[in-house]
């Protein structure tokens, strides 16, 4: 069966059919290469600060402590950042290649009885700091503000090169309706350097 | 007999070399994978009844990410059976496989009665779950819970405010105080004041030391004043603890501490400062005990709100759990559903499929194929149907097959005995003809060509037609008169040939085949050449007549010539003239019974010819023997010879023989003189007579020819040359030719007689040979 269109030109159903599969298709790639790169907006503000053989990593995550956020950390869910921090080194026409990672956590639980905020960070999994405290601008910049961590080693890395730091952001609890299995950053950052010893 | 095929091929998808029997063939599987799907439904009916023990924040975390890899599982294996579906339909079509529209249909129906009401119940769901959740978190509930959480963290609060105050306070009247006296009795003095106006159930002072290795400060315990009332825990410990952070500078300087026993402990630490302001000199720890029911209370009251707002921010993932969980029991379903619709047709057309195969095979004649039944139910009965029906093809077949090689073997004897017929038809003397069912001409044999003078192209044209020929109606008339029943009608039938008669014996019968009306099969005639039958019996019978004849005629004829005689004696003394009247009357009736003597002797020979004493003969001898005698004896006639080169010699009597030539040549130069002095014309050229000899292989005879070119005899007379009394001479008897015959004859020989071209005649003796 053929429609007719408007300008008389036959059209016929398996190529309707083949175009608006193609049409989904192309929709459906689109979404998985967007959604994520949307979710993960860029941010985390990054700075990298190279001193007695050490990368000092300095990262900000803005405008995450949002009502939403606010309001699961006020529920008393304990709330966590997970900063997955990466030294790259670009390379052009191939896949980039990372150097060093580690994992930096914050995690936070509010006391409603007490009103205090239990802090806690780990760096791959080990404590560093735990503290309680009363202010909520205290709690917040604990988890969001971290000054001059010395995550890396310089000796791998080549003087006069270029690197990056790539800082992907995930926040537990989860709060939508639909978890994307793929999708694990809410947030990132990056920050290019060159590296002069 | 070949082996019985059976078939069990797989239809669609199968490995035929494996072992293994596909999935859906193997209840074991089956049976597994249907008890894996109830488990599946079963966990998920479990974890959805468990899932308000679990925490939010592992149900909005692990069970949404789990569920919703599950989802989108579950809905690529939809996709992917149904786009194998549409591509297997649509490659199936295009090679035009059989059912591939019913499997699609199959589907089609399958998924279509489950996808609405799957997909009815998966918005019902989703939408009761949304009205539900909003109903959860209503108005009253918040309020209620966020004013009692507010109510039971205020008391709290302000709990640890008039700790802190009192502690400050403590800290600061100690500042007067050596705490590191060691008489505590003043510094016990001033907290047991405290303690026993009730303001607070534990006070704890501890004094700054310096650590002796690297200088760092610590606190030691100095003294504690503790109401009776407060139940004895491991406060000491936090309390250590507590005192050392705030010597440290932290800013938390106060906790709430669960005891053992029930109840809070909320405590507060103050540093105590020398009077300078700056130099810390201790820490006081002041402890406020919050009974065991206020503290429950309090607890209960803000988990409940902690739960409550947690499930309120947690709302949207929840919803997504319980969401998914609709969701994946309608992929479960819609992918079961095609699934089992994909089986059922498998299942439903590996059978029809087999079966058409099977006809298929039958068909291009494999009797033989069989089918494996493998199913007890209809479709099994309906393979053994079909079993059963190849098994009586095959017994079918090789009937048929037997009953055509034994029709082969006895078409090939009918072929046989057929051709024997026809070459016996062929050699055979008698003439057959036989008439087909539509009047045409179907058979002549040789022998009737030859009595008939009928040529091939004669067969197939209407026998009337044929037998219309004037000389061949009796023979026509005879067909004509055939009874519609087939006894035989015999006949003797005369034709005249060339101027001869001949005469046939005929017998006719109608032929009776199957299928055909009365009269309806056709006609045969058989006929045998019987005119030297016919002759030799008018021999015998003129032989007979001779016989007596010269019996009743020889005995009167002595006593009337001695009377003749008698009286002529009698009378030789008359008077002359009675004497010349006697004379010539006796010499009359002498003479005339002389000639009836002659007579009656030729007739006795004619009678009484001896049988022939046969010796081999060499004839051109014996002709030239013969025909010697007449050298020189005639001026006006020529004999010639014309002998064949090399003519073998045959078995005859010589002087039989001897006497037909010369009976021949006599009969030529007479009638050759008898035209000259008639004055018939010879056209010149005198009389001759040839005689020639000639050998037939063929034929195995040899012939003797005597022609003259004389005036010949006309066709009518030619037959009846050879009969006794029969002459064309005044004084002949009649009887020289038919001795002639009848030697002939004797000898196993023949003779005619026909035109010596366009003059004369010319006589043809054949003779077989010797060898």
């Amino acid at each position: 069966m053929l429609l007719r269109g408007a300008a008389g030109r036959g059209v016929s159903w398996r190529g309707v059919l083949t175009n608006l599969g193609r049409g989904v298709g192309v929709t459906l790639c689109a979404l998985l290469v967007l959604v994520p790169a949307l979710v993960a907006a860029d941010l985390v503000r990054v700075r990298p600060l190279h001193r007695d053989g050490q990368i000092f990593v300095s990262f900000e995550l803005t405008d995450a402590f949002s009502e939403e956020m606010r309001a699961a950390i006020r529920s008393g869910l304990p709330t966590t950042f997970s900063y997955d921090v990466e030294l790259r080194r670009a390379i052009r026409f191939w896949f980039d290649s990372t150097v060093a990672s580690t994992t930096v956590a914050a995690s936070v639980q509010y006391d409603n009885l007490t009103r205090r905020y239990h802090l806690s960070r780990t760096q791959d999994g080990r404590v560093d700091t735990s503290e309680v405290v009363d202010n909520e601008e205290t709690a917040r910049d604990t988890m969001t503000t971290f000054d001059r961590l010395p995550l890396f080693s310089a000796t791998p890395l080549e003087a006069n090169s270029e690197y990056y730091l790539h800082v992907d952001v995930r926040t537990r609890p989860h709060n939508g309706w639909f978890a994307w299995p793929w999708s694990r950053a809410t947030a990132s950052g990056s920050a290019k350097f060159t590296f002069i010893p | 007999m070949s082996p019985t095929v059976r078939s069990a091929k797989p239809p669609f998808g199968a490995h035929a070399g494996s072992s293994r029997p596909p999935f859906r063939d193997d209840p074991r599987l089956i049976l597994v994978g249907i008890a894996l799907l109830l488990a599946a439904l079963a966990a998920m009916v479990v974890l959805a009844e468990r899932s308000a023990e679990l925490s939010p924040d592992f149900l909005s975390g692990a069970v949404l990410y789990a569920l919703t890899a599950a989802d989108l599982t579950m809905l690529v294996a939809l996709a992917f059976v149904l786009a194998r579906n549409v591509v297997k339909l649509l490659v199936e079509r295009r090679r035009a496989l059989p059912f591939a529209r019913f499997r699609a249909k199959l589907v089609a129906a399958m998924l279509g009665l489950t996808l609405i009401p799957a997909v009815l119940v998966l918005i019902v769901g989703s939408e009761l779950i949304r009205n539900s959740a909003d109903r959860w978190f209503n108005a009253p509930v918040d309020d209620v819970l966020t004013s009692a959480n507010a109510v039971a963290s205020g008391y709290y609060h302000d709990r640890q405010l008039t700790v802190s105050e009192h502690a400050g306070r403590i800290a600061g009247s100690l500042a007067a105080v050596d705490l590191a006296a060691s008489d505590v009795g003043p510094v016990r003095d001033l907290i047991s004041t405290e303690v026993t106006e009730g303001r607070v159930e534990l006070v704890q002072v501890y004094r700054v030391v310096a650590e002796s290795d690297d200088g760092r400060l610590d606190v030691v315990p100095v003294v504690d004043v503790a109401t009776s009332s407060l139940p004895q825990a491991d406060a000491p410990v936090s309390a250590d603890r507590l005192a050392s952070r705030v010597l440290a500078g932290s800013a938390e300087s106060w906790t709430v501490e669960p005891l053992a026993a029930g109840g809070d402990l909320v405590r507060a630490a103050a540093l105590v400062t020398g009077p300078d302001g700056g130099v810390p000199l201790g820490v006081v720890v002041v402890s406020s005990h919050l009974t065991g029911d206020v503290a429950d209370h309090s607890r209960r009251i803000t988990q409940a709100y902690e739960a409550y707002s947690q499930l309120r921010v947690l709302q949207r993932p929840l919803q997504g759990v319980y969401l998914s969980f609709f969701l994946m029991v309608t992929l479960l379903i819609l992918v079961s559903a095609t699934w089992m619709g994909v089986y059922i047709a498998k299942r439903i057309m590996r059978p029809v499929h087999l079966l058409s195969d099977g006809a298929r095979a039958l068909e291009a004649g494999q009797l033989d194929h069989r089918i494996e039944p493998e199913t007890a139910d209809e479709f099994g009965s309906l393979v053994e149907a079909f079993n059963s029906m190849a098994g009586g093809l095959a017994v079918s077949q090789r009937k048929l097959e037997r009953s055509q090689a034994d029709l082969r073997r006895k078409n090939v004897e009918v072929e046989g005995r057929r051709r024997y017929i026809e070459t016996i038809l062929e050699r055979i003397a008698t003439g057959v003809v036989s008439i087909d069912a539509d009047g045409t001409v179907g058979t002549v044999n040789r022998a009737a060509s030859r009595l008939l003078g009928l040529s091939e192209a004669a067969v197939g044209r209407p026998a009337s037609e044929v037998f219309d020929r004037i000389d061949l109606r009796p023979m026509g008339a005879l067909l004509k008169s055939l009874p519609a029943a087939h006894d035989p009608s015999a006949r003797e039938v005369a034709l005249e040939r060339d101027g001869k008669a001949i005469y046939l014996a005929v017998a006719a019968t109608t032929l009776q085949r199957a299928g055909a009306g009365e009269g309806g099969g056709g006609a045969v005639m058989v006929f045998d050449d019987v005119t030297p039958l016919i002759r030799a019996q008018r021999v015998a019978t003129w032989r007979d007549v001779a016989r007596r004849l010269a019996h009743e005629i020889r005995n009167p004829l002595t006593p009337i010539q001695l009377c003749a005689e008698r009286l002529r004696r009698h009378f030789s003394t008359a008077p002359p003239q009675a004497r010349a009247l006697v004379e010539e009357c006796s010499g009359t009736i002498v003479g005339e019974v002389e000639s009836l003597k002659a007579l009656v002797d030729e007739f006795s020979q004619f009678a009484r010819m001896p049988a022939p004493r046969t010796v081999p003969v060499d004839l051109h001898a014996l002709l030239d023997d013969a025909l010697h005698l007449y050298d020189g004896l005639f001026d006006d006639v020529t004999i010639d010879r014309a002998f064949a080169p090399q003519v073998p010699a045959v078995r005859a009597d010589p002087e039989q023989l001897r006497r037909v030539v010369i009976n021949l040549v006599d009969n030529a130069i007479e009638v050759l003189r008898g035209a000259a002095t008639g004055g018939a014309a010879n056209n010149g050229d005198g009389g001759l007579v040839a005689v020639g000899t000639a050998h037939s292989t063929a034929d195995g005879v040899v012939r003797i020819t005597v022609a003259d070119n004389g005036p010949g005899i006309p066709p009518g007379d030619r037959d009846k040359l050879f009969m006794p009394y029969y002459s064309t001479k005044q004084r002949g008897s009649g009887l020289g030719l038919a001795i002639v015959r009848r030697i002939i004859v004797e000898h196993g020989g023949n003779i005619e007689v026909s035109d010596n071209g366009d003059r004369g005649s010319t006589f043809t003796v054949e003779l077989p040979c010797s060898a």
